[in-house]
């Protein structure tokens, strides 16, 4: 159970970074067919080529934010995979793609999370694409970065919890 | 047989796409199919030749429960199935989309033409013809009937 406030939380309770990861683990299985890896991050950051599908699961209380960081060349495999055929990258129907990724992911760890009490409801997704792109995390809000590693290719799933305004 | 018109509602185009491919690959009939990209857009476009529905819950505008439950409101339309297509699995979620939105079905996505077809077989005679739902008095009659022939 997460308090209220968050003032004196510093990072994301373990059970839900595991539930989470769990979670990713489970999506991406049932699109892709095979498990992904989660991969201990070594605290590298470079720029990305790619896509970031963002969704909150949500309640009255606190706010667990999701971003899917998706290189290029993973988000072309995905799409193969998911749809049949290679997508180009640049066309709306990626957006939509990883924006439906990410709702399913986002209801997976809605339905996880209720487990540990937490009982919230997932955002519209919304995707970002770009070259050169930087992913920030906020300083004040605990976060907490995965990395996973499939048969598509290498993407990333960070993490924000902070209260809902 | 039999050309069956079947009403696909979700914001997203590719999930759109995937929910009639795998109604074209289960050969439960030939479809006819009237898109929707929101709750909305899906009451706009229904009319009385929609003879099968399958709904997506998180979308902009109207979501998928109250467009399912405004659906039930207009009456006359129980006959209908109504298959709810979301991410969402919690069991809160399906009790709220069968009980307060008058779904009939509820598939989790990612689902796999076979997933969809156990769902939704039953509401498809062998000519490919929508059963629909019994409605009370059709339920009594073929009990009675049942009877009778045993």
């Amino acid at each position: 159970m997460i308090p209220q406030s968050l003032q004196d939380i510093h990072e994301i309770p373990v059970e839900f970074v595991d539930l989470v990861k769990e979670s990713v683990i489970n999506t991406f299985a049932s699109i892709i067919g095979s498990e992904p890896s989660y991969i201990k991050p070594n605290g590298e950051s470079k720029s990305l080529n790619g896509i970031i599908g963002n969704i909150a699961v949500f309640n009255q209380h606190h706010t667990l934010s999701l971003m899917i960081v998706i290189p290029k060349e993973t988000a072309l495999k995905l799409s193969e995979v998911f749809i049949g055929m290679e997508i180009p990258f640049e066309s709306n129907d990626m957006g939509d793609l990883v924006g439906e990724i990410s709702n399913i992911l986002a209801g997976d760890v809605a339905a996880n999370i209720e487990t540990v009490g937490f009982r919230g409801q997932s955002s519209l997704p919304t995707a970002t694409r770009g070259s050169d792109l930087t992913l920030f995390m906020p300083n004040k809000p605990p976060t907490e970065k995965m990395k996973f590693s499939g048969p598509t290719g290498d993407f990333w799933v960070n993490m924000a919890l902070s209260e809902s305004r | 047989m039999g050309k069956v018109k079947a009403l696909v509602v979700d914001d997203s185009k590719i999930m759109r796409s995937a929910v009639k491919r795998a109604l074209d690959q289960l050969m439960l009939a030939e479809f006819e199919y009237v898109e929707a990209m929101d709750g909305q857009d899906a009451l706009d476009k229904f009319d009385d030749e929609i003879e099968i529905m399958f709904v997506d819950w998180n979308m902009p505008n109207m979501t998928g429960v109250e467009f399912s439950r405004a659906i039930r409101d207009k009456g006359d339309t129980e006959h209908i199935p109504i298959i709810m297509v979301t991410a969402e699995k919690s069991m809160g979620k399906v009790d709220k989309a069968l009980n307060e939105g008058g779904a009939n079905e509820y598939i989790t996505k990612p689902f796999t033409a076979d997933k969809m077809h156990q769902t939704i077989s039953r509401y498809f005679d062998d000519d490919g013809n929508i059963i629909g739902e019994e409605t009370e008095e059709e339920e009594e009659k073929s009990f009675f009937s049942s009877i009778l022939k045993s």
